[in-house]
């Protein structure tokens, strides 16, 4: 069994109430410092503090979440969140090894940025407005969007909603889902009987031993549980519909534009790199032979790449060549490469119909 | 006293003769006993069965585990190492292991009466404690330097537990003597101190301690965030502490303090000649309570971000490959600290049979 209370979803944490003040002490103190320390040059004050330090300080997890933040059997950190940090430290210092990943909770991770224990958060962080504004986070471009999802029993042979008609979706109980689920099959016009339990274990049970159709949760969560707990996955199905979408993105400590513009464009030129096929293996081969101008601008054969973030023209090669692209990214901790299994869907390129694009590079 | 082979045997008959007199003394509490007794036998075979003969051990037979109805030992095969040594490189868990070996040898022997004198154990904590710092850290040595970030596992949670003692049992004694000193401020002081520090919850403190702080404090006095943390958790312990002494000083008759004054000694003999060793034998029962329950307490650092034994616990399990097998994985962690925590339970027992002796 999954421990499912432990599952903290990503778009809420408990003690965040209670810590605004701390944070807001915080993001002063750290407002009054980097208030000083901003200066005309084109590298920020973030990014030359990283490189003088010579190690890049991203967020770890006290334990693990699937596929974002997890430790294999060599005690070593991997995950969709990790590998994004080790490509950013690549940008930044030419090598993926000299990311230290300092281990955080959830409740801890807003203040560990504001005291700079970390240089930014990407650890399964939903973009919200509290966190934006009031917390005084900075959030990049999204580089996944979860949200509800639909599980169904495989033998049902449905593919998305229109098929549960007159059949019985369970949710939990007193959680946003609950409302997303009335919401989205009334919008499509699907009558169901939906039944709410009060623990997500006690759900679980109920849906495998066939008291309820399908299941609604966070889609992630769905996935995984179907790679891991249930028996015979195949006899799953999780449903094409995306119900909701949360965007999930890396955080920063506010007022620092230029560290803000590196993340940024860390993620977009893993997003480049996979619409234009530049993978680990052939990178090389593209760096000699670059097939358009804005791979050539991309790998840094032509100039300008570097120069506009204050680091070196190769950046975006060298972490190409060190993590892969996002595609690559994305297979290895969630996708055919994992034990999750997790379709792309929504977090395909735009051109593949999914959400994710990256910003024109010029 | 070694009992005889026929003190045994003469034993075991009389428990015999009395269990068959209560158990199935009627019929009725003959059909109860056998109800109760062939249930328990039941249940004892479900868990043998389920743990030991249907389990599969091995890492590389993971794949039978699907089959089996018993335990899926392979996920300690495989992540015993997270377990005890947390996020700590691979190839130089040597030290992890070395290091934990010092402190446990160093708590056994200051546990024995040849190694009770202050300078002895002063000398054996100082050799214990350098001795896992420079092994962990490593840079010293001129070994590949590990930051206490990257400590964790068991490794980690017996140098937070031993450290929190040490540090605060002394702090704990200080500050009841503060307590109850005829100087009005000191006294003051140690009151308003120890009950702040009660009121608090112990989370609270911890993680103002590793969180709150460095955004107040200047950049030189931060320390390592794992220092901060032990410097609070051992303040908290103190403040406790000092309750439990305060309560074996107040056991003692004043007559004492006032004999001791009409023979001519000084506060410190007083204090170290005739008190202090009536108040730790009053004080031991609470104060092996104390220490257990802070071994346990340790586990709440992972809310800091802390790897201890039951982070890394979390970690082993909170992966595709091993997430239903997180039930032997608890079970393993309890075994842990069960071993730890009855060994401290065994010793205090000892100590009280041993500080009797002083009564009779």
């Amino acid at each position: 069994m999954l421990h499912v209370n432990t599952y903290v979803p990503i778009y809420r944490t408990n003690k965040e109430g209670i810590m605004k003040s701390l944070i807001a002490i915080g993001a002063t103190v750290a407002a009054l410092t980097t208030l000083s320390a901003t200066t005309a040059s084109a590298q920020s004050a973030t990014v030359t503090q990283i490189m003088e330090r010579g190690t890049m300080l991203c967020s770890g997890h006290n334990g693990s979440y699937f596929g974002f933040v997890e430790v294999n059997d060599k005690n070593e950190w991997k995950g969709l969140d990790i590998d994004l940090c080790r490509a950013l430290t690549t940008a930044i210092l030419g090598d993926p090894e000299k990311a230290q990943i300092v281990p955080l909770s959830w409740a801890q991770r807003f203040p560990a940025l504001q005291s700079g224990d970390v240089d930014v958060i990407i650890k399964a962080t939903g973009w919200t407005m509290g966190r934006d504004t009031e917390l005084g986070l900075q959030f990049s471009l999204p580089y996944f969007f979860g949200g509800t999802q639909i599980m169904a029993h495989g033998d049902l042979g449905i593919t998305d909603a229109t098929g549960l008609e007159g059949g019985t979706v369970c949710v939990e109980a007193g959680t946003t889902i609950e409302r997303i689920v009335a919401n989205y099959l009334q919008t499509i016009g699907v009558t169901t009987n939906n039944i709410s339990y009060e623990s997500a274990a006690e759900l679980r049970s109920a849906y495998l031993a066939n008291r309820c159709d399908a299941f609604a949760a966070w889609g992630p969560f769905l996935a995984v549980l179907r790679a891991t707990e249930i028996d015979n996955p195949d006899a799953h199905v999780i449903l094409n519909d995306q119900l909701s979408s949360e965007p999930i993105a890396a955080a920063m400590r506010q007022g620092d534009d230029g560290f803000v513009d590196m993340v940024n464009w860390t993620i977009a030129s893993l997003l480049i790199a996979e619409e234009e096929g530049i993978t680990s293996a052939n990178v090389d081969e593209m760096v000699a032979n670059p097939p358009n101008p804005r791979v050539a601008r991309l790998l840094g054969v032509e100039p300008g790449m570097g120069e506009r973030l204050g680091i070196r023209d190769t950046w975006a090669r060298e972490m190409i060549a060190a993590v892969g692209n996002f595609g690559e990214i994305y297979d290895r901790n969630l996708g055919e490469g994992s034990p999750y299994k997790l379709e792309r869907g929504l977090n395909n390129l735009w051109s593949h119909g999914g959400v994710l694009y990256a910003p024109i590079l010029d | 006293m070694r009992m005889s082979y026929a003190d045994t045997t003469q034993r075991l008959g009389l428990w015999a003769a009395s269990f068959r007199k209560r158990g199935f003394g009627t019929p009725l509490a003959s059909v109860i006993s056998i109800l109760v007794y062939g249930g328990l036998a039941y249940c004892i075979w479900l868990a043998v069965d389920w743990a030991i003969l249907s389990a599969v051990w091995s890492a590389k037979d993971v794949a039978r585990c699907g089959d089996t109805s018993g335990a899926c030992w392979s996920v300690i095969d495989a992540r015993h190492r997270l377990i005890l040594f947390g996020l700590y490189p691979y190839e130089e868990h040597w030290r992890s292991t070395l290091a934990c070996v010092a402190i446990i040898a160093t708590v056994i022997l200051s546990c024995f009466p040849a190694a009770w004198s202050a300078w002895r154990l002063a000398v054996l904590w100082v050799v214990g404690f350098a001795t896992y710092y420079l092994l962990m850290e490593g840079s010293l040595l001129g070994l590949r330097q590990v930051t206490t970030d990257g400590w964790g596992g068991l490794a980690l949670t017996l140098f937070l537990f031993s450290a929190v003692v040490l540090l605060g049992m002394p702090m704990g004694l200080g500050l009841a003597l503060m307590r109850r000193s005829e100087m009005p401020v000191v006294r003051l002081f140690a009151m308003v101190l120890i009950d702040f520090i009660r009121s608090l919850p112990l989370l609270t403190t911890l993680f103002t301690a590793a969180v709150v702080l460095p955004i107040l404090l200047p950049s030189w006095l931060e320390g390592d965030k794992i220092w901060r943390v032990i410097v609070a958790f051992a303040l908290f312990f103190a403040c406790y502490q000092a309750e439990v002494f305060r309560g074996a000083f107040q056991a003692i008759p004043k007559g004492q303090f006032e004999a001791g004054k009409a023979l001519g000694l000084g506060y410190w003999s007083i204090m170290f000649r005739l008190i202090l060793p009536q108040v730790f034998r009053h004080a031991l029962p609470s104060t092996i309570n104390m220490v257990v329950v802070t071994f346990k307490e340790t586990a709440i650092v992972i809310i800091i971000g802390f790897f201890d034994v039951l982070a890394s616990a979390k970690a082993a399990f909170g992966t595709g490959e091993w997430s239903p097998h997180y039930l032997e994985v608890y079970i393993f962690v309890a075994a842990i600290y069960w071993v730890f925590i009855f060994s401290l339970g065994q010793y205090g027992e000892y100590l009280k049979g041993r500080m009797a002796i002083a009564e009779r």
